[in-house]
């Protein structure tokens, strides 16, 4: 009996875990099919509005809805389709059902304002905003919401009378401290605008991609006052943003002095201020904002460690080498060179970084050497680059020998030209050219391929196989002493045939005569050019004095000539490029 | 040196040949060649630039002729040493032919679907627009600075005063003729330009005495109609082609918001306006919320209305009987006749909105819209050509300007500047 009688309990314990567990499992489905169905709905929703079928997202959210009134990613997307529509009236019916359901959901109550406020029922409104706050009495969400609805209508008075109420309301004077701000940028109220961003900041700094983009925007004349508020606010986040500013306002070096200062002691979060510094310097093209970013990349080398931080700081190394900053350079290398932990790869790219630097500062011997030490770490195509511009050097420095023996071994395009021009600066014109032509039109850089074309057409109609005059005219020009090389062009011309060099040189000496602010005497040598009857020159010395009259404001004489050159020279190259500045001087096209 | 002196003192006649000289070789310019070819098919060197010259020679008093659908719609032009000169210069293309050589294509014109029309007198050209007004903002204004065609700028004052008799063609391109400023207020509040534009318009509607921009553009609307009426030519794009209608049409009916005029669209407007008043549009839709950019359903492709916007597509020209039909022909002229369409305020014309007996000169084909249409009244004509700029399909407010020289064979360009020249042909009785 007791047997049975314990196998009778035990059996109906069993029978009710077993009935439980039915149940459960029923209750379970019960309710999980509408909340799949739910989510069905939703995702319908979404999928109709991002193809475009707004009038099906709105039956699908309203599905959604009628199953869950009180949904708020389902009533945001009814808001969202239906204002596509434009039948956002549409949505009352679903309001009313989600405040009747849940009157505490925050949420709700947005759509619900924005709805009144688009029927153009204010009392119903702000009835609504009313409600709002007294649910969510610490929350900055309705005011936020009431002022941009203000700001759709442009009341900006609206919009301010909102913001002073909410900071009393919730005794916090940065309450909606960033809406405060875009609403004074908005009016040019930039001091406002600067303590405000500076307020937001402090509370979250999320906003400091934001300030930076509003900010930004500041005009010239309200710059300084700018950072004047910002530095008088004192934060570190102020004195950040304040340094950034200036480092997309064209001070960047002061930029960085200030921003350093105010750097967080976390180095991630540091790392994130000086990447926001370099953003602002994008791209880096003065000097001063090179110098900058150099800084700043020392800065986050010095916040990181092992083969971050070498990169970093061969990176630095490299953009104070363009900025002209040869010591800082240095100081990256030297910290580099002695840092045993540099990764290998990272320790031969500051080798030739430095060699770079020394050919930059013209100390030949010394690059050289250091080239001869580094030579075996370094990737064949750059050991090649940084022999070709050693070689360079050496020309420069008027050792053509030298200069011909670092390059004898590279057999590359760009080392045909460089041969091509040590050719040249012997006077070797046959050679040269022979050379120039093999380097075709398209080696190195886009700089380096135009002067090669305009060498070769300057070689063009010169007889003579040989000439050290021009040869020495042209080193002096690749030394910079363009008055010398002027003196040895000018002197050359006048002793070549016209259609056999002349012409062309006196084109050139003119070129470099306005390259350097000699307009008049630039004038008299395209004219002489141009006079000379040679028929390959004159439409270019044409063109060259029509640009140049054209630029004195001199534009009835350039009309003149160009019309000369297009109806002389009809089958000309520079045609195109005369009329392109006819139809400029002539106000036919707007000028480039 | 010695040659252009002796030419020098042979006279001025000879110097100008002279200069043209190579030019002429180039050209192969026969002794008896005394007429120019100026080919308007793929052999053009400017396209553009070809309307300048032909209105040139007929500024210097030449005779010159339109081959309409002979190799693109060349012209006949004088082989004087200035047109030759100015060919040249410009960069345009053109074949010199003897009389024999002339009467051989004008036999070929009279057997095919062709004709050969007279050109007589350069057009007076007179464009609408404020007077600050960007220079490079308006596609018409561009098409005659690039080929050199002269013009001169008018604008409200002018209109009310009466001067538009002074001229024979009008353009208007991007003006809201209701007043309400292209409904920019939605998008561009306290844009310093738009703030401008309401200044001056409000200060320039305030002298001439009406009480708001809207009545006084409709005014200006008024005038022009007028100007058509007594013979004028009217060309107009954009949305000067929708809102002229509808200012003509709203006489007597507020159509303008309350920011443009003090006072709220009548609701009832729709069913009040006098579409017999309008030019070319009827019975359309008027939007009345100022939250919509859009004027009224006239326009097919909305371009600023993002659950109405239509995608582009292209426009294709209508062939006509160029002897039945000479008018319709001349300003369908060109070297292609599918074009890619180009979005403006007012893109394109809806088929349930036009009115009976116009003439569609181009469309889309199977879209419920049509691109450029024509049509008469009073002793005038009118052309509506939607869109904003040819080759600027999707041009914003503040873009760059279009640079022609990198568009020389523009067809989109060619139709307007078919409208340009189109006043100089002859007037003969017309068959349509």
């Amino acid at each position: 009996m007791k047997t049975l009688a314990t196998r009778g309990r035990r059996s109906g314990v069993r029978c009710w875990l077993i009935h439980a567990a039915w149940l459960t499992s029923v209750t379970c489905c019960v309710f999980a099919v509408p909340a799949r169905a739910q989510q069905d709905n939703l995702t319908q929703g979404f999928d109709l509005e991002r193809r475009g079928n707004y009038a099906g997202a709105a039956d699908a959210y309203r599905a959604a809805l009628k199953a869950q009134p009180a949904d708020v990613g389902a009533l945001l997307g009814l808001e969202r389709a239906l204002t596509a529509l434009n039948r956002l009236p549409d949505i009352v019916p679903q309001i009313q059902a989600a405040l009747a359901t849940k009157p505490t959901a925050s949420g709700i109550y947005g759509v619900a304002l924005r709805t009144w406020a688009t029927l153009e029922k204010p009392d119903s409104a702000r009835k609504v905003l009313d409600r709002w706050v007294e649910i969510q009495p610490d929350d900055e969400a309705p005011y936020r919401e009431w002022a941009n609805l203000a700001l759709t209508r442009r009341d900006r008075a609206e919009a301010r009378r909102t913001y002073v109420q909410a900071r009393e309301r919730l005794k916090r004077p940065d309450a909606l401290a960033a809406e405060v701000a875009q609403l004074a940028t908005l009016e040019e109220d930039f001091p406002t605008a600067a303590r405000e961003w500076a307020q937001a900041i402090r509370r979250l700094p999320g906003y400091r991609a934001l300030a930076l983009n509003t900010l930004g925007g500041t005009p010239d004349r309200n710059r300084p006052v700018v950072l004047r508020e910002l530095e008088k606010e004192g934060s570190a986040e102020a004195r950040q943003v304040a340094g950034t500013l200036m480092a997309r306002w064209n001070d960047p070096v002061s930029g960085f002095r200030l921003l350093s200062g105010a750097l967080p002691s976390s180095g991630p979060q540091a790392i994130e201020v000086l990447r926001q510094f370099q953003d602002a310097l994008e791209p880096p093209a003065t000097a001063d904002a090179k110098r900058a970013q150099g800084m700043s990349l020392e800065a986050m080398a010095a916040r990181t460690t092992g083969t971050q931080a070498s990169r970093y700081r061969l990176d630095a190394a490299r953009i104070y080498a363009e900025a002209g900053d040869s010591e800082s350079a240095r100081r990256m290398l030297g910290t580099l060179a002695g840092d045993p932990n540099s990764p290998r790869g990272v320790a031969a790219d500051a080798g030739g970084t430095l060699v770079s630097v020394l050919l930059d500062e013209g100390k030949i011997d010394a690059a050289a050497r250091e080239l001869s030490q580094h030579q075996g770490s370094l990737p064949p195509e750059q050991l090649q680059q940084l022999k070709r511009r050693l070689a360079m050097g050496w020309a420069r420095a008027g050792n053509l020998d030298r200069a011909d023996s670092a390059i004898a071994d590279d057999s590359t395009v760009e080392g045909l030209d460089l041969a091509g021009r040590l050719k040249l600066f012997r006077g070797d014109l046959t050679g040269a050219s022979t050379l120039l032509r093999a380097a075709g039109p398209f080696a190195g850089s886009r700089d380096d391929a135009t002067s090669r074309t305009a060498i070769l057409a300057l070689l063009q109609p010169i007889q003579d196989d040989s000439l050290p005059e021009l040869g020495a005219a042209l080193l002096d020009l690749e030394r910079r002493d363009t008055v010398k090389a002027i003196t040895g062009l000018e002197r050359l011309a006048g002793k070549l045939p016209a259609d056999a060099g002349g012409a062309e040189l006196r084109l050139q000496v003119g070129r470099l005569q306005l390259a350097g602010g000699k307009r008049d005497q630039a004038e008299q040598s395209f004219r002489a050019a141009a006079a000379a009857g040679a028929e390959a020159t004159t439409p270019a010395a044409f063109l060259e004095l029509a640009r140049l009259l054209n630029s004195t404001g001199r534009g009835a004489e350039s009309q003149a000539i160009l019309e000369q050159l297009i109806l002389e020279h009809p089958q000309s190259a520079v045609i195109p490029q005369a009329r392109r500045l006819l139809d400029e001087i002539r106000g036919a096209v707007p000028r480039t | 040196m010695k040659r252009r002196e002796f030419l020098r003192q042979t006279g001025g006649g000879v110097l100008a040949a002279s200069a043209v000289g190579p030019f002429l070789q180039r050209l192969n310019v026969r002794r008896a060649a005394t007429w120019l070819l100026i080919p308007m098919d793929d052999s053009q060197g400017d396209h553009l630039k070809a309307y300048g010259v032909t209105f040139r020679t007929l500024e210097r008093g030449a005779k010159s002729e339109w081959f309409l659908n002979y190799r693109g719609g060349s012209f006949l032009v004088p082989a004087d040493s200035a047109t030759v000169r100015d060919a040249a210069l410009a960069g345009v293309s053109a074949e010199p032919l003897d009389d024999g050589a002339v009467a051989g294509i004008k036999a070929q014109i009279e057997q095919e679907n062709m004709d050969a029309v007279p050109l007589e007198k350069a057009p007076k050209v007179a464009i609408y627009s404020p007077p600050n007004a960007a220079p490079w903002d308006d596609a018409v204004t561009m098409a005659l600075q690039y080929a050199g065609i002269p013009f001169e700028k008018v604008w409200d004052p002018d209109v009310i005063g009466d001067k538009l008799h002074l001229y024979d063609w009008l353009h208007l391109h991007h003006e809201d003729f209701t007043g309400q400023y292209s409904k920019f207020y939605l998008n561009y509040a306290g844009a310093p330009w738009l703030v401008d534009m309401v200044d001056r318009n409000s200060h320039t509607a305030q002298s001439l005495g009406f009480v708001s921009v809207p009545a006084e553009k409709r005014a200006v609307a008024q005038n022009i109609a007028k100007f058509v009426e007594r013979g004028g030519f009217l060309f107009a794009m954009c949305t000067a082609t929708e809102t002229l209608d509808l200012a003509l049409a709203s006489n007597g009916v507020d159509i303008a918001a309350a920011y443009a005029d003090g006072t709220p669209m009548d609701p009832a407007a729709a069913s009040k306006m006098h579409w017999d008043q309008a030019f070319a549009f009827q019975n359309a839709t008027l939007f009345q919320s100022p939250t919509v950019s859009q004027f009224s359903d006239i326009d097919g492709h909305q371009v600023n209305s993002p659950d109405r916007r239509q995608p582009l597509g292209s426009f294709t020209l209508f062939n006509f009987s160029a002897k039945i039909d000479p008018v319709a022909t001349m300003l369908v002229q060109n070297h292609r006749q599918v074009i890619p369409d180009f979005y403006g305020l007012t893109t394109s014309f809806t088929r349930h909105t036009l009115k009976h007996g116009l003439t569609i000169l181009a469309d889309e084909p199977g879209a419920e819209w049509v691109k450029y249409i024509h049509g008469e009244r009073g002793e005038g004509t009118w052309t509506f050509f939607g869109g904003h700029d040819p080759e600027d399909p999707q041009h914003q407010i503040g873009d760059q300007p279009t640079d022609l020289s990198l568009h020389t064979h523009s067809p989109g360009y060619r139709l307007i500047l078919n409208n340009v020249l189109f006043p100089a042909a002859k007037k003969r009785e017309l068959k349509t």
